[in-house]
């Protein structure tokens, strides 16, 4: 029994070192465990949750989380039965707002011409409207709506950042953005907003964190071209270079220069609807979208004036589900090939 | 421990006792069923029972129920939602409903024929071998490759394209390995197939031939080290000298085959999938 004697000094020691956490270094003094007791533990066990709730606590709250989300959900169905908001009529100068949604992936389509085209595909999930902030109170030149998506756990927040929340009566969500509107363009905190809140044929602009690269040279970071290879170069090949002038004796602000890279907010403007399924929510965005797949992106009405005529007469100041309006279960431009059309042909 | 392994056979014992109990008047009124019989049979004229119609197994059928699931529909690894594939599937079922894709493997061959507004009359048709099938779900992809008139020729077709009107198998069956790539650097016999090619018939129960061919390469230098363990090409005759064949083992792997971190199974996911496709094919 050597073998203890040399565990239980190690404990001590490992005791003596850290005293601020009673819970781990006891499990090492016990022993009973063995050799696994001095595993540093995963942090989560030392959080207030695992201290003072059992396993069916745990359980218990787990599943009492599940109905209350969902019959917040389901209360919000029907926001035109509560009273809504005054509904007004959609002008040309007036800016709904967006959605939040998660990118799923891309794939391709192709047009009745036979042309192929890359698609990104976004999931509107649980996506609702959580606060109006009018424009005194944002200070800002237009009124503003606080968006959320994608549902999440309540308890790794503190109450005061799940308040929002509990006001607009929904679930916690992942990501919450501001979208600025005109007035009459307002919805009812609450409200669920749906993919076929796009249309297809008109153009958006989807807002996302980008992938981070972590600190990047100036050949990938800003496409430097370099030096050569051979010829006599030693130890530069990558690198930038002069970055100012004998004359100008310094460094310009915002000279570009290695770094981080990506993980900043970047936006695809103009990309087209080219269909939408309203069944499981989804918006097929032409082309390609910041950020990784399940990423949360924001998307909204194009801004380009190119695209105005595009945008015109949208469901406004959203698309209402239990409204007057029964969709099919997919909306696709007039342009797509529909798989259900024998093959393209040119005669 | 005895006293528990007696209670234990006691309990055993008296739930045999109870499954006797049960098991007695299901069978009276098995008896109880058969009586009534003769009794009605009695009273009235017995009704002629047809006996049981033999029932014929057609093995040969049974060999023939072969599970084919293209290789498109297995989702790729990773943490994208399924949700994703499913919105895939179900076009990718949809276009299956319209237009025939038939089964077809590496090394079989193929005529394409495709919508081409630069063609004369409008219809382009292609026939080649297929050397390689990639990409998943809707944007799957295989490539035929033809020698004409001395000149190799690739193409790419995208199997769910709509300008594609018919893809005609004309010879199905399987080479040693599952990407022939290296047939660009085999003597260009391996890769010519007659344009006006008759299609060879194939029964739907057999299995698929296994054409156990081995090329013979040109010389080298080759678009890549083909003798090297990474490509684990069996087609090939190789024609190096034995120094040079020892040389390329140096970069074998062997321990890359009992990583376990590398291993994605797909029996279950593919009989998910086949499951799903056949039953809306058949809708």
């Amino acid at each position: 029994m050597a073998g203890w004697g040399l565990l239980g000094r190690l404990g001590g020691r490992l005791w003596a070192a850290a005293p601020g956490r009673p819970l781990w270094a006891a499990a090492g003094a016990s022993g009973d465990r063995g050799q696994l007791g001095f595993v540093v533990r995963h942090i989560n066990s030392a959080t207030w949750w695992h201290e003072h709730l059992s396993e069916e606590n745990v359980q218990f709250l787990k599943k009492v989380t599940a109905e209350e989300y969902k019959a917040q959900t389901d209360s919000k169905l029907c926001p035109l039965k509560d009273e809504p908001w005054p509904l007004n009529e959609w002008k040309p100068d007036s800016i709904r707002v967006g959605v939040v949604a998660v990118k799923l992936g891309m794939m391709p389509i192709w047009t009745k011409s036979g042309k192929k085209h890359a698609v990104t595909l976004l999931k509107v999930q649980d996506c609702h409207v959580l606060r109006y902030i009018s424009k005194e109170e944002s200070g800002g030149k237009t009124s503003q709506l606080l968006v959320g998506g994608k549902n999440a756990s309540p308890f790794y927040k503190s109450e005061s950042a799940v308040e929002i929340f509990k006001e607009a009566g929904v679930p916690r969500k992942q990501k919450v953005t501001t979208f600025n509107v005109t007035d009459d363009a307002i919805i009812k905190p609450g409200t669920p907003l749906y993919a076929a809140h796009f249309r297809p044929g008109q153009f958006v602009d989807v807002t996302a964190k980008t992938i981070g690269k972590g600190f990047q040279g100036v050949m990938k970071r800003w496409g430097f071209k370099g030096q050569p290879a051979s010829h006599g170069q030693t130890k530069t090949h990558r690198r930038p270079g002069a970055i100012s002038t004998n004359k100008a004796a310094k460094v310009y602000r915002g000279k570009k220069m290695p770094g981080r890279m990506g993980n900043i907010y970047r936006t695809s403007f103009g990309l087209k609807v080219w269909r939408i399924n309203t069944k499981h929510d989804i918006i097929y965005v032409n082309g390609s979208v910041p950020g990784h797949t399940n990423c949360l992106v924001k998307v909204k009405d194009s801004k380009l004036s190119t695209y105005k005529d595009c945008n015109k007469n949208p469901p406004f100041p959203t698309f209402f589900a239990d409204g007057d309006e029964k969709l099919p279960e997919d909306l696709y431009d007039e342009e797509i090939f529909q798989f259900t059309d024998p093959s393209v042909t040119y005669a | 421990m005895a006293a528990a392994c007696g209670r234990l056979l006691l309990r055993s014992a008296a739930a045999g006792v109870l499954g006797l109990a049960a098991a007695r008047p299901a069978l009276s009124g098995r008896c109880f069923s058969c009586s009534s019989y003769r009794i009605s049979s009695d009273g009235e004229p017995a009704k002629f029972q047809p006996p049981p119609k033999p029932v014929i197994i057609d093995k040969q059928k049974q060999k023939g129920e072969r599970r084919f699931l293209s290789p498109e529909f297995i989702p790729p690894r990773g943490r994208t939602d399924p949700l994703k594939f499913y919105i895939e599937r179900k076009d990718m079922i949809q276009r299956r409903k319209v237009f025939n894709i038939p089964e077809f493997y590496v090394g079989s061959v193929l005529a394409v024929t495709t919508a081409d507004p630069c063609a004369n009359d409008k219809v382009n048709r292609f026939v080649g071998i297929c050397i390689q099938r990639g990409g998943k779900g809707l944007g799957a992809t295989f490539v035929l490759r033809n020698v004409i008139e001395d000149q190799g020729v690739e193409i790419c077709y995208e199997l769910y394209n709509p300008r594609i009107q018919a893809i005609e198998v004309l010879k199905l069956e399987k080479r040693l390995d599952d990407n022939l790539m290296y047939l660009r650097d085999a003597l260009p016999e391996y890769s010519t197939f007659d344009v006006n090619m008759k299609p060879v018939s194939h029964l739907d129960h057999e299995e698929i031939p296994v054409n156990k061919l081995q090329v013979r390469m040109k010389p080298k230098p080759w678009s890549k080290r083909w003798e090297r363990p990474k490509y684990n090409i069996k087609g090939i005759k190789f024609e190096l000298p034995e120094k040079k064949m020892k040389a390329a083992q140096k970069w074998s792997q062997p321990w890359l085959e009992f990583d376990m971190l590398r291993e994605y199974d797909t029996s279950k996911i593919e009989e998910k999938i086949w499951k799903e496709v056949s039953e809306e094919l058949k809708k």
